[in-house]
Protein backbone atom coordinates (compact mmCIF):
# COMPACT_ATOMS: atom_id res chain seq x y z
CA UNK A 1 0.00 0.00 0.00
CA UNK A 2 2.66 2.53 1.07
CA UNK A 3 4.86 1.60 -1.81
CA UNK A 4 2.07 2.37 -4.27
CA UNK A 5 1.62 5.84 -2.76
CA UNK A 6 5.35 6.49 -2.85
CA UNK A 7 5.49 5.36 -6.46
CA UNK A 8 2.64 7.70 -7.32
CA UNK A 9 4.39 10.59 -5.61
CA UNK A 10 7.61 9.84 -7.43
CA UNK A 11 5.77 9.71 -10.73
CA UNK A 12 4.05 13.02 -10.01
CA UNK A 13 7.37 14.56 -9.04
CA UNK A 14 8.96 13.27 -12.22
CA UNK A 15 6.13 14.67 -14.35
CA UNK A 16 6.49 17.98 -12.55
CA UNK A 17 10.23 18.10 -13.12
CA UNK A 18 10.12 16.90 -16.70
CA UNK A 19 9.73 20.32 -18.34
CA UNK A 20 12.53 21.73 -16.20
CA UNK A 21 14.82 18.84 -17.05
CA UNK A 22 14.12 19.10 -20.77
CA UNK A 23 14.55 22.88 -20.66
CA UNK A 24 17.90 22.48 -18.99
CA UNK A 25 19.12 20.74 -22.09
CA UNK A 26 18.66 23.92 -24.14
CA UNK A 27 21.48 26.39 -23.58
CA UNK A 28 20.46 29.49 -21.68
CA UNK A 29 21.84 32.90 -22.47
CA UNK A 30 22.70 35.96 -20.45
CA UNK A 31 22.11 39.33 -22.16
CA UNK A 32 25.08 41.71 -22.32
CA UNK A 33 23.29 45.08 -21.91
CA UNK A 34 26.20 47.20 -23.18
CA UNK A 35 26.13 45.34 -26.49
CA UNK A 36 22.37 45.12 -26.85
CA UNK A 37 19.74 47.63 -27.93
CA UNK A 38 16.03 47.94 -28.43
CA UNK A 39 14.87 50.80 -30.64
CA UNK A 40 11.57 51.85 -32.17
CA UNK A 41 10.75 54.08 -35.11
CA UNK A 42 7.38 55.64 -35.69
CA UNK A 43 6.27 58.23 -38.22
CA UNK A 44 5.15 61.78 -37.33
CA UNK A 45 4.13 64.24 -40.04
CA UNK A 46 5.57 61.89 -42.66
CA UNK A 47 9.03 61.72 -41.09
CA UNK A 48 10.65 59.16 -38.79
CA UNK A 49 10.73 59.64 -35.02
CA UNK A 50 12.69 57.10 -33.04
CA UNK A 51 13.81 56.22 -29.57
CA UNK A 52 15.01 53.32 -27.51
CA UNK A 53 14.49 51.42 -24.29
CA UNK A 54 17.69 51.44 -22.29
CA UNK A 55 16.75 48.69 -19.87
CA UNK A 56 15.43 45.26 -20.65
CA UNK A 57 16.09 41.82 -19.26
CA UNK A 58 15.44 38.38 -20.62
CA UNK A 59 15.24 34.66 -20.01
CA UNK A 60 16.59 33.14 -23.14
CA UNK A 61 16.81 29.42 -23.80
CA UNK A 62 17.67 29.04 -27.43
CA UNK A 63 19.32 26.38 -29.52
CA UNK A 64 19.01 26.31 -33.33
CA UNK A 65 18.99 22.52 -33.10
CA UNK A 66 16.28 22.42 -30.48
CA UNK A 67 13.86 25.03 -31.72
CA UNK A 68 10.91 23.16 -30.22
CA UNK A 69 12.38 23.43 -26.77
CA UNK A 70 13.59 27.01 -27.18
CA UNK A 71 11.93 29.79 -25.22
CA UNK A 72 12.42 33.49 -24.96
CA UNK A 73 11.00 36.00 -22.55
CA UNK A 74 12.05 39.66 -22.72
CA UNK A 75 10.93 42.17 -20.11
CA UNK A 76 11.23 45.82 -21.08
CA UNK A 77 11.43 48.62 -18.52
CA UNK A 78 9.05 51.22 -19.97
CA UNK A 79 10.40 54.09 -17.88
CA UNK A 80 13.81 53.58 -19.51
CA UNK A 81 12.49 55.02 -22.78
CA UNK A 82 14.81 57.62 -24.30
CA UNK A 83 14.56 59.80 -27.40
CA UNK A 84 16.60 62.64 -28.83
CA UNK A 85 14.06 65.23 -27.74
CA UNK A 86 13.05 65.84 -24.10
CA UNK A 87 9.39 66.66 -24.80
CA UNK A 88 9.05 63.57 -26.99
CA UNK A 89 10.36 61.34 -24.19
CA UNK A 90 8.15 62.90 -21.51
CA UNK A 91 5.09 62.65 -23.77
CA UNK A 92 5.70 58.94 -24.36
CA UNK A 93 5.64 58.33 -20.60
CA UNK A 94 2.23 60.00 -20.11
CA UNK A 95 -1.04 58.07 -19.62
CA UNK A 96 -2.03 58.73 -23.26
CA UNK A 97 1.01 56.87 -24.56
CA UNK A 98 2.94 54.20 -22.66
CA UNK A 99 1.60 55.14 -19.21
CA UNK A 100 4.80 54.09 -17.48
CA UNK A 101 3.41 54.40 -13.95
CA UNK A 102 0.46 52.05 -14.46
CA UNK A 103 2.23 49.76 -16.95
CA UNK A 104 5.90 49.72 -15.90
CA UNK A 105 6.86 46.76 -18.12
CA UNK A 106 6.23 45.38 -21.56
CA UNK A 107 6.80 41.68 -22.10
CA UNK A 108 7.57 39.65 -25.16
CA UNK A 109 7.23 35.88 -24.89
CA UNK A 110 7.96 33.44 -27.69
CA UNK A 111 8.06 29.67 -27.77
CA UNK A 112 7.47 28.95 -31.47
CA UNK A 113 10.49 29.32 -33.68
CA UNK A 114 10.84 28.56 -37.38
CA UNK A 115 13.99 28.38 -39.39
CA UNK A 116 13.46 30.32 -42.63
CA UNK A 117 16.99 30.46 -43.99
CA UNK A 118 20.65 30.28 -43.17
CA UNK A 119 20.83 31.69 -39.60
CA UNK A 120 17.43 33.29 -40.17
CA UNK A 121 14.41 32.57 -38.02
CA UNK A 122 11.00 33.78 -37.08
CA UNK A 123 9.69 33.81 -33.56
CA UNK A 124 5.95 33.66 -33.09
CA UNK A 125 5.11 35.10 -29.75
CA UNK A 126 3.03 37.62 -27.95
CA UNK A 127 3.73 41.13 -26.85
CA UNK A 128 2.12 42.62 -23.78
CA UNK A 129 2.20 46.39 -23.92
CA UNK A 130 0.04 48.49 -21.59
CA UNK A 131 -2.89 46.14 -20.87
CA UNK A 132 -3.06 44.46 -24.27
CA UNK A 133 -1.49 41.17 -25.32
CA UNK A 134 -1.28 40.62 -29.06
CA UNK A 135 0.46 37.99 -31.21
CA UNK A 136 3.64 39.30 -32.78
CA UNK A 137 5.99 37.65 -35.24
CA UNK A 138 9.62 38.67 -35.01
CA UNK A 139 12.15 38.12 -37.80
CA UNK A 140 15.73 37.65 -36.65
CA UNK A 141 19.10 36.34 -37.64
CA UNK A 142 21.79 34.84 -35.46
CA UNK A 143 25.52 35.25 -35.49
CA UNK A 144 28.05 33.28 -33.48
CA UNK A 145 30.65 35.69 -32.11
CA UNK A 146 32.54 33.02 -30.21
CA UNK A 147 31.88 29.63 -28.63
CA UNK A 148 30.16 31.29 -25.71
CA UNK A 149 28.89 34.51 -27.25
CA UNK A 150 26.17 35.12 -29.77
CA UNK A 151 24.32 38.00 -31.34
CA UNK A 152 20.75 38.20 -32.54
CA UNK A 153 19.49 41.02 -34.73
CA UNK A 154 15.85 41.32 -35.53
CA UNK A 155 12.84 43.44 -36.15
CA UNK A 156 9.08 43.50 -36.28
CA UNK A 157 6.37 46.01 -36.98
CA UNK A 158 3.53 46.58 -34.57
CA UNK A 159 0.43 48.73 -34.75
CA UNK A 160 0.48 51.10 -31.81
CA UNK A 161 -3.29 51.63 -31.64
CA UNK A 162 -3.88 47.89 -31.14
CA UNK A 163 -2.08 48.29 -27.81
CA UNK A 164 -3.80 51.57 -26.99
CA UNK A 165 -0.56 53.49 -27.38
CA UNK A 166 -1.95 56.92 -28.22
CA UNK A 167 -5.26 57.46 -26.45
CA UNK A 168 -7.99 59.95 -27.26
CA UNK A 169 -7.03 62.39 -30.02
CA UNK A 170 -3.73 60.53 -30.46
CA UNK A 171 -5.60 57.44 -31.70
CA UNK A 172 -5.82 59.34 -34.99
CA UNK A 173 -3.20 57.83 -37.31
CA UNK A 174 -2.95 60.77 -39.72
CA UNK A 175 -0.27 62.72 -37.90
CA UNK A 176 1.32 59.82 -36.01
CA UNK A 177 1.16 56.65 -38.08
CA UNK A 178 -0.12 53.40 -36.64
CA UNK A 179 2.90 51.31 -37.69
CA UNK A 180 5.91 51.34 -35.44
CA UNK A 181 9.01 49.42 -36.37
CA UNK A 182 10.89 47.73 -33.57
CA UNK A 183 14.54 46.79 -34.06
CA UNK A 184 16.73 44.97 -31.61
CA UNK A 185 20.24 43.68 -31.19
CA UNK A 186 20.77 41.21 -28.40
CA UNK A 187 24.25 40.08 -27.56
CA UNK A 188 24.33 37.24 -25.05
CA UNK A 189 26.74 34.81 -23.46
CA UNK A 190 26.22 31.25 -22.28
CA UNK A 191 25.13 31.14 -18.69
CA UNK B 1 3.94 93.69 -68.48
CA UNK B 2 6.88 91.33 -68.75
CA UNK B 3 8.53 88.62 -66.73
CA UNK B 4 11.93 90.24 -66.31
CA UNK B 5 12.72 93.49 -64.51
CA UNK B 6 13.50 96.57 -66.57
CA UNK B 7 15.37 99.80 -65.80
CA UNK B 8 12.12 101.37 -64.60
CA UNK B 9 9.87 98.64 -63.34
CA UNK B 10 9.68 95.27 -61.66
CA UNK B 11 8.87 92.28 -63.82
CA UNK B 12 6.03 89.86 -63.21
CA UNK B 13 8.27 87.26 -61.54
CA UNK B 14 9.75 89.71 -59.01
CA UNK B 15 6.27 90.99 -58.10
CA UNK B 16 4.88 87.47 -57.85
CA UNK B 17 7.78 86.31 -55.62
CA UNK B 18 7.46 89.41 -53.43
CA UNK B 19 3.79 88.82 -52.63
CA UNK B 20 3.96 85.05 -52.48
CA UNK B 21 6.76 85.24 -49.94
CA UNK B 22 5.05 88.06 -48.06
CA UNK B 23 1.98 85.85 -47.55
CA UNK B 24 4.08 82.77 -46.79
CA UNK B 25 6.40 84.45 -44.29
CA UNK B 26 3.64 86.36 -42.47
CA UNK B 27 1.63 83.12 -42.35
CA UNK B 28 4.62 81.22 -40.94
CA UNK B 29 5.22 83.93 -38.32
CA UNK B 30 1.59 83.82 -37.15
CA UNK B 31 1.54 80.00 -37.20
CA UNK B 32 4.86 79.87 -35.35
CA UNK B 33 3.78 82.27 -32.61
CA UNK B 34 0.47 80.42 -32.19
CA UNK B 35 1.81 76.85 -32.20
CA UNK B 36 4.51 77.44 -29.57
CA UNK B 37 1.85 78.76 -27.18
CA UNK B 38 -0.12 75.49 -27.30
CA UNK B 39 0.30 72.68 -24.75
CA UNK B 40 1.55 69.36 -26.16
CA UNK B 41 -1.32 67.99 -28.20
CA UNK B 42 -2.22 66.34 -31.48
CA UNK B 43 -3.03 69.77 -32.95
CA UNK B 44 0.33 71.21 -31.86
CA UNK B 45 2.24 68.34 -33.49
CA UNK B 46 0.24 68.76 -36.71
CA UNK B 47 0.89 72.52 -36.80
CA UNK B 48 4.62 71.93 -36.24
CA UNK B 49 4.53 69.57 -39.22
CA UNK B 50 2.96 72.29 -41.40
CA UNK B 51 5.34 74.96 -40.11
CA UNK B 52 8.33 72.81 -41.06
CA UNK B 53 6.99 71.94 -44.54
CA UNK B 54 6.07 75.50 -45.46
CA UNK B 55 9.33 76.71 -43.89
CA UNK B 56 11.25 74.48 -46.29
CA UNK B 57 9.11 75.78 -49.13
CA UNK B 58 10.12 79.31 -48.06
CA UNK B 59 13.79 78.29 -48.15
CA UNK B 60 13.41 76.86 -51.66
CA UNK B 61 11.67 80.04 -52.82
CA UNK B 62 14.35 82.19 -51.14
CA UNK B 63 17.07 80.39 -53.11
CA UNK B 64 15.17 80.91 -56.34
CA UNK B 65 14.43 84.53 -55.47
CA UNK B 66 18.08 85.31 -54.67
CA UNK B 67 19.17 83.78 -57.99
CA UNK B 68 16.47 85.81 -59.77
CA UNK B 69 17.60 88.96 -57.94
CA UNK B 70 21.26 88.42 -58.87
CA UNK B 71 20.58 87.69 -62.52
CA UNK B 72 18.13 90.55 -63.07
CA UNK B 73 18.61 94.27 -63.11
CA UNK B 74 16.99 96.18 -60.25
CA UNK B 75 14.69 99.07 -61.21
CA UNK B 76 16.02 102.52 -60.47
CA UNK B 77 15.06 104.02 -57.13
CA UNK B 78 14.62 107.80 -57.42
CA UNK B 79 14.95 108.75 -53.79
CA UNK B 80 17.29 110.88 -51.66
CA UNK B 81 20.52 109.10 -50.82
CA UNK B 82 19.71 108.27 -47.18
CA UNK B 83 16.26 106.89 -48.12
CA UNK B 84 17.79 104.83 -50.88
CA UNK B 85 20.34 103.52 -48.41
CA UNK B 86 17.62 102.69 -45.87
CA UNK B 87 15.49 100.95 -48.51
CA UNK B 88 18.44 98.89 -49.78
CA UNK B 89 19.44 97.93 -46.21
CA UNK B 90 15.95 96.69 -45.43
CA UNK B 91 15.90 94.89 -48.78
CA UNK B 92 19.07 92.94 -47.94
CA UNK B 93 17.92 92.42 -44.35
CA UNK B 94 14.96 90.55 -45.83
CA UNK B 95 17.34 88.30 -47.75
CA UNK B 96 19.14 87.59 -44.47
CA UNK B 97 15.81 86.71 -42.79
CA UNK B 98 14.62 84.59 -45.73
CA UNK B 99 17.64 82.32 -45.21
CA UNK B 100 18.27 82.66 -41.47
CA UNK B 101 14.71 81.72 -40.48
CA UNK B 102 14.41 78.39 -42.34
CA UNK B 103 18.04 77.45 -41.66
CA UNK B 104 17.76 77.96 -37.88
CA UNK B 105 14.43 76.12 -38.02
CA UNK B 106 16.08 73.23 -39.85
CA UNK B 107 18.82 73.23 -37.20
CA UNK B 108 16.22 73.04 -34.40
CA UNK B 109 14.48 70.07 -35.94
CA UNK B 110 17.86 68.42 -36.61
CA UNK B 111 19.05 68.99 -33.02
CA UNK B 112 15.77 67.52 -31.74
CA UNK B 113 16.38 64.44 -33.90
CA UNK B 114 12.94 64.83 -35.45
CA UNK B 115 13.45 65.28 -39.19
CA UNK B 116 10.74 66.84 -41.31
CA UNK B 117 9.06 65.63 -44.47
CA UNK B 118 8.64 67.89 -47.49
CA UNK B 119 4.94 67.41 -48.22
CA UNK B 120 5.38 63.65 -48.16
CA UNK B 121 7.84 63.71 -51.09
CA UNK B 122 11.02 63.16 -49.12
CA UNK B 123 12.48 63.58 -45.67
CA UNK B 124 15.00 66.37 -45.17
CA UNK B 125 18.30 65.10 -43.74
CA UNK B 126 19.42 66.25 -40.31
CA UNK B 127 22.10 68.98 -40.53
CA UNK B 128 23.62 68.12 -37.14
CA UNK B 129 23.33 65.21 -34.75
CA UNK B 130 20.72 65.44 -31.99
CA UNK B 131 21.79 67.53 -29.02
CA UNK B 132 19.67 69.22 -26.36
CA UNK B 133 21.96 72.22 -25.79
CA UNK B 134 22.17 72.97 -29.53
CA UNK B 135 18.41 72.68 -29.86
CA UNK B 136 17.86 75.29 -27.14
CA UNK B 137 20.44 77.58 -28.76
CA UNK B 138 18.93 77.37 -32.26
CA UNK B 139 15.44 77.73 -30.83
CA UNK B 140 16.44 81.03 -29.19
CA UNK B 141 18.10 82.19 -32.41
CA UNK B 142 15.01 81.27 -34.46
CA UNK B 143 12.79 83.13 -32.01
CA UNK B 144 14.84 86.36 -31.94
CA UNK B 145 15.48 86.39 -35.67
CA UNK B 146 11.71 85.95 -36.00
CA UNK B 147 11.08 89.02 -33.83
CA UNK B 148 13.60 90.88 -35.98
CA UNK B 149 11.70 89.83 -39.10
CA UNK B 150 8.41 91.07 -37.64
CA UNK B 151 10.00 94.45 -36.83
CA UNK B 152 11.49 94.66 -40.33
CA UNK B 153 8.16 93.84 -41.99
CA UNK B 154 6.47 96.59 -39.95
CA UNK B 155 9.19 99.06 -40.94
CA UNK B 156 9.05 98.06 -44.62
CA UNK B 157 5.23 98.23 -44.81
CA UNK B 158 5.14 101.56 -42.94
CA UNK B 159 7.65 103.02 -45.40
CA UNK B 160 5.61 101.75 -48.35
CA UNK B 161 2.42 103.30 -46.95
CA UNK B 162 4.22 106.54 -46.17
CA UNK B 163 5.37 106.80 -49.79
CA UNK B 164 1.90 105.98 -51.07
CA UNK B 165 -0.25 108.14 -48.81
CA UNK B 166 2.05 110.97 -47.75
CA UNK B 167 4.58 111.38 -50.56
CA UNK B 168 2.00 110.13 -53.09
CA UNK B 169 4.74 108.58 -55.27
CA UNK B 170 4.77 105.30 -57.18
CA UNK B 171 6.93 103.27 -54.74
CA UNK B 172 4.07 101.05 -53.56
CA UNK B 173 2.30 100.94 -56.91
CA UNK B 174 5.30 99.62 -58.76
CA UNK B 175 5.18 96.49 -56.61
CA UNK B 176 1.52 96.02 -57.55
CA UNK B 177 1.56 96.40 -61.31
Amino acid sequence: MNRVIIKRYLLALLLFLLPIISLAAVPTWQIVPAESSLTFTGTQNGAPASGSFKKFTGDIAFDPNQLKESKVKIIIDISSVTTTYRDFTSTLLTPDWLNAIIFPNATFIASHFNKIGNNKYTAEGSLTLRDKTIPVTVLFDTEELSKTKGRVKGSTTIKRTQFGVGQGEWADTDTVKDEVQVDFVITAIHK
Amino acid sequence: MQLLNTENRFGLMAIFLHWLMAILLIGLLILGLYMVSLPISHEKLKLYGWHKEYGFLALALAIFRLLWRLTNITPRLSLPLWEKLAARSVHWAFYFFMFAMPLTGWLITSAAGLPASFFGWFVLPNLISPDEASRVLFQEMHRWIGYGLIATIVLHASAAFKHHFINKDDILRRMLS
